[in-house]
């Protein structure tokens, strides 16, 4: 079946959030659309699917091989969900039933699974066997909160597939996924268009998009800019956003900060690991593991979901008891001088507190001259009258760079991040790491990172810690976090 | 309070590019939540409402005393006379003013649950916080004594202590209030422990800003509005629970005017002076309305 959409618009009190002429799938080929956040590239896919939030207006035309209708009907295509139309959803941690099994949610969208005794154990079967295809035989009986990151992102796949739907919608399918975890979802997509099905991937990952091949279109301010073949879309970029996105990926990166590594051997120790054991339940994480970090230096911990490395950045700051072995500070680092950056900013404020209020509430306590807060604002290129608003209605990007400010207050001596740009979008990752890098150099604070971007990791750090090979568990376990 | 440089530089802001999008798009503060504008009128309306209605029942239970003050004064030439314009609900049984007891009842009603609501609320509360805050042992503790209120039905507690010293206005105020601490402990606990595992609270630790920080930016804010509709909730509940031990007989004794009394005595009568149980009952449903509009609206915030 093939669709075809026409004069798609998208609109919200008067603003236009999506303007695209045309857009067309087919069976047995793969559409992408790349761009940054708030460029309508998920809008248009919930356009397509009728699902966008009742404030916002879509008009335009779809047809769905030889049914046309208005986009504003959506009652013809909800009876198509799960059919014909499914959504691959964003974050599949949260779209799954956390009360539900596996096994369950997956059968619940096969067409027979509400028709007697007979459908339901045809169903149920049919799931057992797409997880076994995916790799999951085994957690039939587990619940979602069981599972790593790439484990839910496929049972979200079989549950969204189950219905024999031939058009996917994947919005956003790789976040938070780590590199193994998104290979092997870029070859589940490819399957899907390989047996004739047709694939629309919304993303701002570049390398899926590659994996995924096919068409791609860029978008940017509610419109497409480029569109063409992927590989020669991603090789020759006629059109200068897609060149800046191109840009923006770590490895094509010329970092200025590279010409002022300071010398590590200059630096004192500040804190010293030694001997560290934690494991989760009989699941050892690492054991007799010695870390030293200098000031000044900038150190990246890196290795796939689950592996432990947030765990072992809590313990270096003394968040966390290890099982085993002492961690010890320098006396320098009292008083707050060492600051960490959380992967998700918006839970690391007080949520129900204008951002203004609590920077205040840091300068006041470790009497830092409130101009500092302004002169930060302004370097890290930021608004002041974001200051007024609750942490909530930043966006992701600002609210990281609001967060660099709030830990430089304090000047720290090290600063831990935690995969502080997983969640952001390729543009703001380049533009948040060069505002933490820049601060990082000004104060000559050491960095410790977190990531399992290989790439961002290299572009960052002098020296890598890779936790991939210290604990010695089973790879199928290595994939359930904690 | 040193915050000078903060707000000479916000009004300035032009409404060019507030967050940094490069979209450009006008600036809207709060990002763009899509909600039913009717609702949220519908809401606001009924909390007015229920607002005015509180506010009419506090007035006449502030002012009404002052009017009719006499409400103990017995007159039998007056035995049952019907409304008047100078009675408003005439007169009951003993010839007494059935609007300056409704007057002195809705006071006494009124204030005991507010007093009662307040102590619960306040241990409740400052409890709740010192078990999450320390965990361990006096975590543990606490929980096993709230357990013990939670098995036993609150109007019984409030029930044993009204017998220890029958009609004693003491007794039944304690009563309503031990009943009523444990939902505030436990609801504090519960909220704090997952406000203080929070990496929100983690980062204000590691930047060292101290408890006060803590509870003023963190906890205060996330408990203020469940205790409000909790606060309003118990108040319903007091109110009730204190005419129901009048009207069964174990609270307040006769010449005190009390609302759950008011019925009691007035029940008798029903046939010949209806409007001496209904003004009680009006009252009490009306209070109860108000009560329960406002919390409506808490929840939803």
């Amino acid at each position: 079946m093939t669709i075809e959409l026409f004069d798609v618009q998208v609109t919200h009190e008067g603003r236009t959030l999506v303007d695209v002429p045309r857009l067309t799938l087919r069976p047995g080929r793969a559409v992408t659309i790349v761009g940054e956040s708030g460029s309508g590239k998920s809008l248009l896919a919930h356009a397509l699917m009728g699902s966008l939030p009742h404030a916002l207006h879509a008009t335009g035309e779809i047809h769905l091989g030889p049914d046309r209708s208005s986009l504003t009907d959506t009652r013809a295509r909800r009876k198509l969900w799960g059919r014909r139309l499914a959504l691959l959803p964003q974050e599949p941690v949260l779209a799954l039933d956390p009360t539900m099994r596996v096994h369950h949610q997956v059968a619940e969208g096969h067409p027979r699974f509400l028709h007697g005794r007979r459908g339901r154990a045809e169903a149920l079967e049919l799931a057992g066997t797409r997880l076994a295809g995916l790799g999951l035989g085994g957690t039939e009986q587990a619940y979602p909160h069981t599972l790593s990151g790439g484990m839910a992102q496929r049972v979200a796949f079989a549950a969204a597939t189950i219905g024999g739907a031939e058009v996917l919608i994947a919005d956003e399918p790789s976040k938070g996924l780590d590199t193994g975890s998104r290979d092997a979802l870029a070859r589940l997509l490819t399957r899907h268009v390989d047996q004739g099905g047709s694939l629309l991937t919304i993303t701002h990952d570049l390398d899926l998009a590659r994996a995924v091949g096919g068409t791609l279109l860029v978008m940017r301010q509610a419109g497409i800019v480029e569109q063409g073949p992927t590989e020669q879309v991603l090789a020759r970029p006629a059109h200068t956003w897609t060149q800046r996105l191109l840009a923006a990926q770590p490895r094509r990166w010329t970092p200025p900060w590279r010409d002022t590594t300071p010398d590590p051997a200059a630096g004192t120790t500040l804190i010293t690991g030694s001997g560290l054991r934690k494991a989760y339940g009989a699941r050892p994480l690492f054991s007799g593991l010695d870390l030293e970090i200098a000031a000044g230096e900038r150190l990246s911990l890196t290795g796939p979901s689950g592996c432990g490395k947030t765990t072992l950045g809590g313990i270096l700051l003394r968040l966390v008891p290890p099982d085993a072995g002492e961690v010890r500070h320098h006396p320098g680092l009292a008083e707050g001088r060492v600051q960490k950056l959380y992967q998700d900013p918006s839970v690391a404020f007080a949520p129900r507190v204008p951002i203004r209020t609590g920077l205040r509430d840091v300068v006041r306590r470790h009497r830092a001259d409130p101009a500092r807060v302004h002169l930060l604002l302004e370097r890290l290129g930021l608004d002041p009258a974001l200051l007024d608003r609750r942490p909530g209605e930043v966006s992701g990007g600002e609210l990281q760079r609001l967060a660099i400010i709030r830990a430089m207050l304090v000047e720290p001596r090290v600063l831990f991040a935690d995969e502080p740009t997983s969640r952001l979008d390729l543009l703001t990752q380049e533009e948040t790491v060069g505002c933490l890098m820049d601060q990082v150099v000004e104060h000559g604070a050491a960095l410790v990172l977190v990531t399992h971007d290989l790439d961002l990791a290299a572009a960052v750090a002098d020296r890598q810690v890779s936790l991939d090979g210290i604990h010695d568990a089973e790879p199928a376990e290595s994939e359930r976090t904690g | 309070m040193s915050v000078p440089a903060p707000q000479r530089i916000t009004t300035a802001a032009p409404d060019g590019n507030p967050d940094g999008n490069p979209a450009g798009t006008p600036a809207t503060p709060p990002a763009p939540r899509w909600g039913t504008p009717g609702r949220a009128v519908r809401a606001r309306t009924a909390r007015l409402l229920a607002g005015a209605l509180l506010t009419a029942l506090v007035a006449f239970a502030l002012l009404g005393p002052l009017v009719w003050h006499q409400y103990s004064g017995q007159d039998l030439s007056q035995f049952l006379q019907p409304p008047s314009p100078a009675e408003p609900l005439g007169h009951d049984h003993l010839g007494r003013s059935v609007i300056a007891r409704l007057a002195h009842a809705t006071r006494l009603s009124l204030a005991l649950a507010v007093l009662c609501v307040a102590t619960a609320a306040l241990a409740g509360t400052a409890l709740g916080l010192l078990a999450a805050w320390r965990r361990g042992w006096l975590d543990q503790l606490l929980l096993g004594i709230s357990e013990v209120f939670l098995a036993l039905p609150a109007l019984l507690i409030v029930l044993i202590f009204a017998a220890l010293a029958s009609g004693e206005l003491w007794t039944i105020y304690l009563g309503i209030a031990l009943a009523q601490w444990v939902e505030y402990f436990r609801v504090v606990r519960a909220r704090s422990v997952s406000v203080l595992t929070s990496p929100a609270v983690e980062a204000a630790g590691l930047l060292r800003l101290g408890p006060v920080h803590v509870l003023r930016r963190h906890l205060w804010p996330e408990l203020a509005p469940v205790l409000l509709t909790m606060a309003t909730l118990g108040m319903a509940t007091a109110v009730l629970a204190m005419s129901t031990l009048s009207y069964v007989g174990v609270g307040l004794t006769p010449p005190t005017a009390e609302l759950g009394l008011l019925i009691t005595e007035a029940l008798p009568y029903y046939h010949e002076a209806p409007w001496m149980v209904l003004a009680p009952v009006a009252v009490l449903l009306l209070l109860l309305v108000g009560l329960l509009g406002l919390r409506s609206q808490e929840v939803r915030r």
